[in-house]
């Protein structure tokens, strides 16, 4: 396991620095040259610039590790950052959706709508060519008036004609009675009519009548 | 011009039913061939030329295909005055045998009167046939006989619809009458003369009816008097439709009323009178308007006509492309 991490190990820093320039060749340089400066029999002032110029390698090494550091941090928050916008945008989506599925049955029930009220409008046309309701009523209510008094007034008519009829009945009645009694020759006393100034008196009557003339 | 060109140029779709899957078109023409096209395929986003083609062509009848119908398992083609069933499984595996084929009892055995419309009433699953000998045939789904003949027309029946709810059938046929029969006792409940209402009538066209559809207590109807909108419970015309031209078939689709006939346009009206709009497509005269409203991925408006091109619509705007038989 360890053999197999090492690979790894070596594989990233091939890749990342392979051919030795860079920062780990500057380790590599600055740590041959302390041994050489460890070693060296040189002049104190050569080993002084030595040692300087040591210094600086390792400031320009710690420089570049503190670089790397900050970029690396950096590069942690941005992809924190962009997880978040990540989350955010996928749960926009599906509200976006969730919206969509909505507006799509609002549409569908505001066309629901649309077609009654556009039924009701064709069905209210038809209706208005046709007469108002209260205006035919009112109109039977008062041809019902009219009716009960004509019918009335037939009534009147037809008992005022009854009571006429019947009063004429009466009227021939007792003409045709008289006639009758006048006709018959034999009357109240039974002596014989005799016809004097155009009427038909009876015997004692005119005995009586012509009694003082004689 | 190769034979297959002519053949083309001659050939009238006059029909068309969806499979109950949603996912496959069918499409009779007046040379008896009946053409399955494949929709999910058409509709894909890697559609190529090919696939606006039919997977499967045959020929089914020796007349034209006048009338093609759905039901749960089976398509329902009539032509040449029979009518045969092909299992919609069957025809997907591209086997052309009929399930069955059926005749209703024609009067007279000389001609052979064809069948114009046909419909099913799902309450008693029967197949109501309206044809070219003035009467309408039921024919009972599961054991195939004629139940019964309702007679009343005198003129031969273009269209046919059924009320479910209150049981009724409603036919328009030649003679202009629009009848109503209650479909248990075989009366005619009421007969409406279109073409003597002065609102709808256009003598110059004829009195026939060749488009009836109904929804709730609304119909449609129309042909040579203008499409007009009745109020089947007062029975009487709400609103006229002002389109030049004789309408075919008319559907009510949401709010709208979706219409096709002779002129190169679909119209969309309103049920208050007025056309909404007027779509341009490919077929010079349109005979038939379908909606797939039985899938959720394949709604589209398809409308055949005079021309080998079946206009398909995906949004009812405007045309989006053309299947080819």
């Amino acid at each position: 396991m360890g053999a197999v991490t090492d690979d790894e190990v070596i594989r990233k820093r091939l890749l990342i620095d392979g051919d030795g320039a860079g920062d780990d060749r500057r380790i590599n340089v600055l740590l041959k040259s302390f041994t050489k400066w460890c070693n060296s029999t040189g002049s104190p002032e050569e080993g002084f610039t030595q040692y300087q110029r040591m210094l600086g390698t390792l400031a320009q090494c710690e420089f570049s590790m503190g670089k790397t550091l900050l970029v690396y941090d950096m590069n942690l928050r941005e992809m924190e950052n962009y997880e978040k916008i990540y989350t955010d945008i996928e749960q926009n989506i599906t509200s976006a959706h969730d919206k969509i599925s909505e507006c799509k049955k609002e549409i569908q029930r505001a066309k629901r709508i649309r077609k009654n009220r556009q039924e009701y409008d064709a069905l209210a046309k038809v209706i208005q060519q046709h007469p108002d309701r209260h205006e035919t009523l009112k109109q039977l209510e008062a041809l019902d008036k009219e009716l009960q008094q004509l019918s009335h007034i037939k009534e009147n008519v037809e008992d005022k004609l009854e009571l006429r009829k019947k009063q004429f009945h009466v009227l021939l009645s007792t003409i045709q009675e008289l006639q009758q009694t006048l006709e018959s020759k034999y009357d109240c006393c039974r002596c014989a009519l005799l016809r004097q100034d155009g009427l038909w008196v009876c015997w004692t009557v005119w005995r009586s009548l012509y009694k003082g003339w004689v | 011009m190769g034979p297959v060109e002519v053949t083309h140029l001659h050939m009238s779709v006059f029909s068309q039913s969806f499979s109950p899957c949603g996912r496959f078109l069918a499409a009779g023409n007046n040379y008896g061939e009946i053409a399955v096209f494949s929709l999910s395929s058409a509709l894909s986003p890697d559609a190529t030329d090919l696939s606006q083609t039919p997977i499967l062509t045959f020929t089914a009848h020796e007349g034209p295909v006048f009338s093609l119908f759905s039901t749960d398992s089976h398509l329902l083609s009539a032509g040449n005055g029979e009518i045969s069933a092909w299992s919609w499984a069957e025809l997907i595996k591209r086997n052309t045998k009929a399930a069955w084929t059926r005749r209703p009892n024609y009067k007279s055995s000389l001609e052979i009167p064809e069948i114009n419309a046909m419909t099913v009433n799902p309450t008693e699953n029967s197949l109501v046939i309206g044809g070219g000998d003035n009467n309408i045939h039921i024919m009972d789904l599961e054991s195939g006989i004629f139940k019964s003949v309702l007679q009343g027309h005198t003129d031969y029946i273009h269209c046919l619809s059924v009320r479910e709810r209150e049981g009724e059938i409603l036919s328009g046929g030649e003679d202009g009458a629009v009848r109503i029969w209650d479909h248990r006792t075989g009366q005619s409940v009421h007969c409406i003369e279109v073409y003597k209402y002065e609102e709808c009538a256009r003598p110059q066209y004829g009195k026939w009816i060749s488009c009836l559809t109904t929804e709730s207590d609304w119909m449609l109807c129309g042909g040579g008097p203008s499409l007009s909108l009745w109020h089947l419970r007062s029975m009487s015309p709400t609103s006229i439709f002002p389109l030049s031209g004789c309408q075919r078939q008319a559907n009510f689709y949401q709010d709208m009323i979706l219409s096709v006939g002779e002129g190169q346009c679909v119209s969309h009206c309103l049920l208050g009178g007025e056309v909404k709009a007027q779509i341009p497509c490919t077929p010079h005269s349109l005979n038939t308007l379908a909606l797939n409203l039985n899938s959720t991925d394949n709604r589209v408006l398809t409308v055949g006509g005079s021309s080998h091109q079946i206009d398909v619509f995906t949004n009812l705007s405007y045309r989006t492309f053309s299947l080819s038989f």
